[in-house]
């Protein structure tokens, strides 16, 4: 058993619905449980929390009660600079509260402009990114990536392939953790109902708009088959729109938000990820650890990290509907390779259950006060 | 505070000599490591300056972690001072730093944890070469993502890499295989890291960052790699390299011989022979006389591998012919630079060669052949030619200078009209240049020049911010504009120089002195001969080399360089156009029109013009073009593509007419009408149908939008244009249902004479039959179309079968550019060049193609098409994205292989007859508007109609 350590974690928010949030509390708990003392730190409120459960065994703080100004204005750059120097010091007053070999993980970059501000006491300071590098790359957090997490004594990505991005990209501090597996079955998917599903939020960057053409390929030919789409998001009434244009009714079912992932998963039998985008993709793992063989777009190192195609998974170009649709057709029409690629998804998503991957937190926590 | 145990994890050895300015550098970048167990070695090379003292200080007051060392005497390299390191040190792993570099933070921690992880006895990790205005990465494609080697044959590419300083080494691995730096030699460096990387079981690759090399502009002091300019250096290089050809021998590394002596040729050779234009014919001959046995027991294999220049100019070295080496250098310049062709090639039994001589051997036909660089078909204005200044004097207060171009293969005539201009040219800023005229005289397919001005007129430099100048010759034919090269004969400019007037009086100088640039090139340098320049541009010079002026100095070239950046920068004229130039009023009756990004003159942009012009109507056309003017209509106003004129023309067009996608950011206003006329059917799917679209975030997604939605019109030539590509685009403009203006003409037969001069122009007799082959692009490894494009079937195999009675057109994609070899002159022609595909899809009495969409217009003409698909089902195959099944549909032959080719070639009487058929269906299901009627549909409903769409 390694010491114990306190170990700050700090997010944008600690309450959004969201494979962050997801994450920070998992990661909470599970460092609890190693004998670890845990403080998740939210900057601020969600808009719209969600419940991560009561009384977790760990503590909680959020640094501001209402959200920081943002715009460009200068008055309100500089409310938003005292704003940030105020939670800084409420930050470095949490920090000093610290015993040897404490630790303080910023999760999230915006977080980290907080955290870079505070005084830690000695700490190490460990960033993470939780997107692919080449999401980050196509967007504006890029050039804050490498301003804010510069100095990070570590700053973490999701993957091998995505740390060696960044350290080819000037963050020598680059190295990789995935995400824990977050789930425990208590039941495995049967994969013999005719249900193709797919969870998570109906936004562009999922493409579900991807997956409704593909389905119309490969949907007359199985009929009997359903396209079930939870989540709910800002895409649903554009989705339901193209669905019907595609004259899909009869074939593809929103069902909304779900908190009962182990039944939406063991009632179906393929699991698709149609994104554009994605981090180290927690919904692929859920599936694996429920049994389902997955068809996936290639589109961010992560799923590659977790899926062998043709091994757990069928992994297809990026964008490639028809090809999309080829590699659903073959599950559907093969019961016998949904059963061998599920069964080995299953047993290789063990890669990353808790235990192992808290004991590779643990090694970088030994290899930065080594 | 933990007190450190004794065995550091990584000991770093750095060395010094009369460096104690910034050894403290070096070794705080060492102390600072974010690995905590780290010791510093520092080993003096008998230094004379401050050295041992900082160095003694530093020790003193770290002495937990500083060891200092002093060799009795001065070694004059790296080997023996890194030697006595290892000897000291203590940790597990060694690492060595020169004294003006520095270590990444994290480069410890990043070797450790890489060698702890993969059980590696050497990890290698990126190094930056440091220049004082930007960062220029070490072989960055060796570094581009973690690996594990199991030894050096798994990536025999880490030969090149031959820093030893970016390296962390097991020390007992250096201790098992008796590793050590090579004394009194330069380059110790080569040798020791290639023994390293043969000796290590196991290696790792790591991307990050760790090595930081400062990298000085050659003045006073020259760190050793930089000396290259003393032959002993040269020397000490190829001993280094016997030693390596040794040890690998012992090794029994055959592989690995072959491919440093690749290296050897493609990288050391070529650094050196790039430099001898610079030397004098003295330097030059020892220089040979030291490679020459050295290249001669190369195993003739290493020709065969390395590239092409490298391998004629270490086979032009091996005959002793250094001219013809070193214009094989000339031809392969360093990266950004471009190409000089300095020699005469021949033609031979229907082949190009770089020289005449040593043909009498295969190998030498081998290596000698350049047939491929299409010297023998290039416009001439594509091609940089070298010439030699062979008279340079002075005459009063003129310069006189005199001297030849190359002349390829004769191919600028005698009967060309050749005109000239000198050009004396900023170095530093290349957009500013004073030219003067130049004599050229032809004779016999000689080219000779000379020129008489003075400079104190002609060339007015400011001074001190532009003191060096490039002399280049360019000469005008016609429409062509070919630009010379100049280089000395090595004597003619030896101590000439003219007077000059700096803008900033005579204390910046008063001279402009000949000398030959490190690139080789004759330029000019302005110097002070006389009072007070004499006096006042050396203090100067020096001023700007103190710490202050140098960085004042600095920050004023660097501020230049971003406000000219600044000014000509794209996204300034963007930004511009958006805000300013738009709100300019509109003139009516200007039309721009764009083929192919302007590329061409040709598509229907180019016929919506003719009839346009042919009407009668009051319009003032404006064509964009990108490469330079030839081949566009004399009667329009010309712009140059991404020009400030561009960009006014289009701001204030009343129409754009455009085939493929003015620039994307501009935005169009309500007055101007914009009407896309597209360039072919789809057979390949288009936009949002693509994955690589399909898979874009939402904002390229509006990019394109955006770029579509300024459409106003957009021409389609059948219902499957409407299904396919108004589809994909996202097209929301009105749709022409009028067919294709440059189709016109294949419906209607087209215009006899104009099809005759162009037979006669291509040299095609009457009685031949023509065969137009017209593939589209191939890509290449990045999946760009690639610029080379091989012919996929034996073009000799043609000539041989059909060359009696039939001519073969080439035709490749427009981004792309085949070769056909002279010898099939006559049989085999490359129509690349030719702007406009038209006329000759209505000269071919026959058509190959792929997946073009030339097929589309073809077979409105009701004439044989062969498919010719050699990569098979890459593209046929709907998963990888076409409409259709090319199968199903093709109106002709469809075949994958050489052999099938060439009896459809034999049969195209019968495919003639026997696809009529199918011909007619795919026209009728893929082009049912292309009625022979499009350009005056156009023209009368947008131009001459009186209502607008």
């Amino acid at each position: 058993m390694a010491e114990a350590r306190d170990i700050f974690i700090v997010c944008n928010n600690l309450e959004e619905l969201g494979g962050l949030q997801r994450w920070a509390h998992d990661i909470g708990r599970l460092f609890t449980a190693r004998g670890h003392r845990v403080h998740l730190v939210g900057i601020t409120h969600a808009e719209v929390p969600h419940d991560y459960g009561q009384d977790p065994p760990y503590a909680t703080t959020v640094l501001h009660e209402r959200r920081p100004p943002a715009g460009g204005g200068l008055l309100l750059k500089l409310r938003h600079r005292a704003m940030v120097r105020r939670g800084a010091a409420r930050l470095s007053e949490l920090f000093r509260t610290a015993g040897p070999g404490g630790m303080v993980i910023a999760a999230q970059v915006w977080a980290m402009e907080w955290v870079a501000r505070s005084d830690t006491a000695g700490m190490p300071v460990i960033g993470m990114t939780h997107e692919s590098y080449a999401a980050t790359r196509g967007s504006s957090r890029h050039e804050r990536v490498k301003r804010y997490f510069a100095d990070a004594d570590l700053l973490l990505a999701l993957t091998a392939a995505d740390a060696d991005a960044w350290a080819f990209d000037t963050m020598s501090n680059a190295g990789a953790m995935p995400n824990p597996l977050h789930v425990t079955p208590g039941s495995v998917s049967p994969r013999t109902e005719p249900v193709v599903v797919r969870l998570g939020r109906l936004s562009f960057e999922k493409g579900q708009d991807m997956l409704l053409e593909s389905w119309a390929e490969v949907a007359p030919r199985h009929p009997s088959w359903r396209l079930r789409l939870y989540g709910s998001g800002p895409e649903e009434a554009d989705l339901r729109r193209r669905a019907a244009e595609l004259g899909l009714e009869g074939s593809v079912e929103f069902p909304g938000a779900t908190s009962d992932i182990e039944g939406a998963l063991t009632g179906a039998s393929i699991f698709a990820l149609s994104s554009r985008e994605e981090g180290f993709p927690m919904s692929i793992m859920e599936a694996m650890a429920y049994g389902l063989p997955t068809v996936a777009f290639d589109c961010a190192p992560g799923v590659r990290e977790l899926l062998t195609d043709g091994d757990d998974g069928l992994v297809v170009t990026p964008g490639n509907t028809i090809e999309f649709a080829a590699a659903l057709d073959r599950l559907m029409s093969a019961p016998e390779l949904r059963h061998s690629l599920g069964e080995t998804a299953r047993e290789s998503v063990r890669r990353f259950a808790p235990d192992a991957i808290i004991d590779r937190w643990e090694q970088q926590f030994a290899l930065l006060d080594r | 505070m933990k007190r450190l145990p004794p065995d550091p994890d990584i000991t770093v050895i750095v060395i010094v000599y009369n460096d104690a300015a910034r050894l403290p550098r070096a070794v705080h970048s060492v102390l600072e490591q974010s690995l905590p167990r780290v010791e510093v070695v520092v080993v003096d090379d008998a230094s004379t300056d401050a050295t041992p003292r900082v160095a003694a200080g530093l020790a003193a007051a770290h002495p937990d972690r500083i060891r200092a060392f002093t060799l009795p005497e001065n070694s004059g390299g790296c080997g023996r001072p890194r030697n006595l390191g290892i000897e000291h040190a203590r940790g597990r792993y060694v690492m060595f730093l020169d004294s003006d570099d520095t270590l990444d933070r994290h480069a410890c921690r990043n070797m450790v944890t890489a060698a702890e992880e993969s059980g590696a006895d050497l990890v290698s990790g990126r190094c930056v070469r440091v220049l004082p205005d930007r960062e220029q990465n070490w072989y960055p494609w060796l570094y581009r993502e973690r690996q594990v080697y199991a030894d050096v044959m798994d990536n025999p590419d880490l030969l090149y890499d031959t820093l030893s300083t970016n390296k962390c080494y097991r020390r007992d691995f250096l201790e098992r295989e008796g590793l050590r730096f090579v004394d009194r030699l330069h380059y110790e460096d080569l040798l020791f890291s290639a023994q390293a990387y043969i000796g290590a079981r196991k290696i790792a690759i790591i991307p990050h960052r760790v090595y930081n090399w400062f990298v000085i502009k050659r003045g006073e002091t020259l760190s050793i790699s930089n000396r290259r300019a003393e032959l002993r250096n040269f020397a000490d290089r190829l001993e280094i390299h016997r030693r390596i050809d040794t040890a690998l021998r012992e090794h029994g590394a055959a592989e690995l011989a072959l491919l440093k002596n690749v290296k050897f040729l493609n990288h050391d050779l070529l650094l050196y022979l790039r430099e001898l234009r610079s030397r004098d014919p003295e330097y030059r001959r020892a220089f040979v006389e030291l490679a020459r046995p050295y290249v001669s027991q190369l195993d003739p294999a290493v020709f065969e591998e390395c590239n092409q220049m490298p391998a004629i100019a270490g086979f032009m070295l091996l005959h002793g012919d250094a001219e013809s080496a070193v214009a094989a250098a000339d031809y392969a310049p360093k990266k950004g630079g471009r190409a000089t062709l300095s020699v005469e090639p021949v033609e031979r039994d229907g082949r190009v060669y770089w020289s005449g001589d040593h043909l009498d051997t295969a190998a030498g036909r081998r290596i000698l052949d350049v047939t491929d660089l299409g010297i023998h078909s290039a416009p001439l204005d594509t091609l940089r030619l070298g010439g030699q200044v062979t008279v340079m004097r002075r005459e009063n207060r003129s310069l006189h200078l005199a001297g030849d171009v190359v002349n390829p293969l004769g191919r600028i005539g005698d009967d060309t009209k050749l005109t000239g201009t000198l050009e004396v040219r900023d170095r530093r800023r290349s957009g500013r240049a004073f030219r003067v005229p130049v004599t050229v005289r032809q004779d016999g397919g000689r080219i000779g020049w000379e020129t008489t001005f003075a400079p104190a007129r002609s060339v007015r430099p400011i001074g001190l911010v532009d003191q060096t100048w490039s002399l280049g010759l360019r000469l005008e034919s016609g429409d062509d504009t070919i630009t010379v090269r100049l280089t000395s004969d090595g004597v003619a400019h030896e101590g000439v120089a003219a007077p000059v007037r700096p803008r900033l009086s005579r204390l910046a100088g008063d001279h402009l002195e000949a000398y030959v640039a490190e690139s080789g090139e004759l330029a000019l340098r302005i110097v002070g001969r006389r009072w007070p320049g004499r006096v006042t541009l050396p203090a100067l010079r020096r001023a700007a080399m103190t710490g202050l002026g140098k960085r004042w100095w600095q920050r004023f070239i660097r501020a230049e360089q971003v406000l000219l950046g600044r000014l000509t920068a794209r996204a300034t004229k963007i930004a511009v156009f958006n805000r300013v130039l738009i709100r300019l009023p509109v003139k009516k009756g200007t039309v721009v029109f764009e083929s192919h990004l302007g590329a061409q003159y040709s598509d229907n942009p180019k016929y919506i013009y003719r009839q346009l012009r042919a009407s009668g109507a009051p319009y003032k056309a404006i064509w964009s073009h990108s490469g330079g003017p030839r081949g566009f209509p004399t009667e329009a106003r010309l712009v140059k593509r991404d020009s400030w004129a561009y960009y006014r023309a289009l701001a204030r067009a009343e129409f754009w007419v455009d085939n493929q996608g003015l620039p994307a950011e501009l935005i169009k206003r309500a007055q101007t009408t914009y009407i896309q006329t597209w360039h072919g059917s789809a057979f390949k799917r288009m936009g949002f149908d693509e994955p690589s679209v399909k898979q874009t975030t939402r904002d390229q997604h509006e990019r394109l939008r955006g770029m579509v939605g300024r459409f106003d019109h957009f021409l389609v030539r059948s219902e499957h244009d409407v299904r396919t590509l108004v589809k994909g685009l996202g097209v929301t403009a009105e749709l022409a249902r009028v067919g294709y203006p440059r189709n016109d003409a294949l419906v209607s037969g087209g215009d006899p004479a104009e099809q005759a001069a162009l037979r006669q122009r291509l040299g095609i007799a009457d009685d031949r039959t023509v065969v137009l082959y017209a593939p589209t692009f191939r890509t290449d490894d990045d999946g760009r179309p690639a610029t080379r494009f091989e012919v996929p079937f034996d073009l000799d195999r043609f000539a041989r079968e059909f060359g009696e009675s039939h001519v073969l057109l080439v035709r490749a994609h427009y981004l792309s550019t085949a070769v056909v070899p002279p010898g099939l002159r006559g049989t085999v022609v490359d129509v690349g060049h030719v702007h406009d595909i038209t006329p000759l899809l209505l000269l071919a009495d026959a058509l190959v193609t792929d997946y073009s969409s030339v097929m589309f217009d073809y077979a409105l003409r009701d004439r044989p098409i062969i498919f010719y698909t050699p990569d098979g089902e890459e593209y046929v195959d709907r998963l990888r994205g076409s409409y259709f099944n090319l199968a199903e549909h093709a109106p002709g032959p469809v075949v994958h292989d050489e052999s099938g080719l060439f009896t459809a070639l034999g049969d195209l009487d019968d495919i003639g007859r026997d696809h009529a058929d199918r011909r007619r269906r795919f026209v009728e299901r893929f082009g049912e508007y292309d009625t022979g009627t499009a350009a005056k549909a156009v023209v009368e409903r947008f131009f001459t109609g009186g209502g607008r769409g």
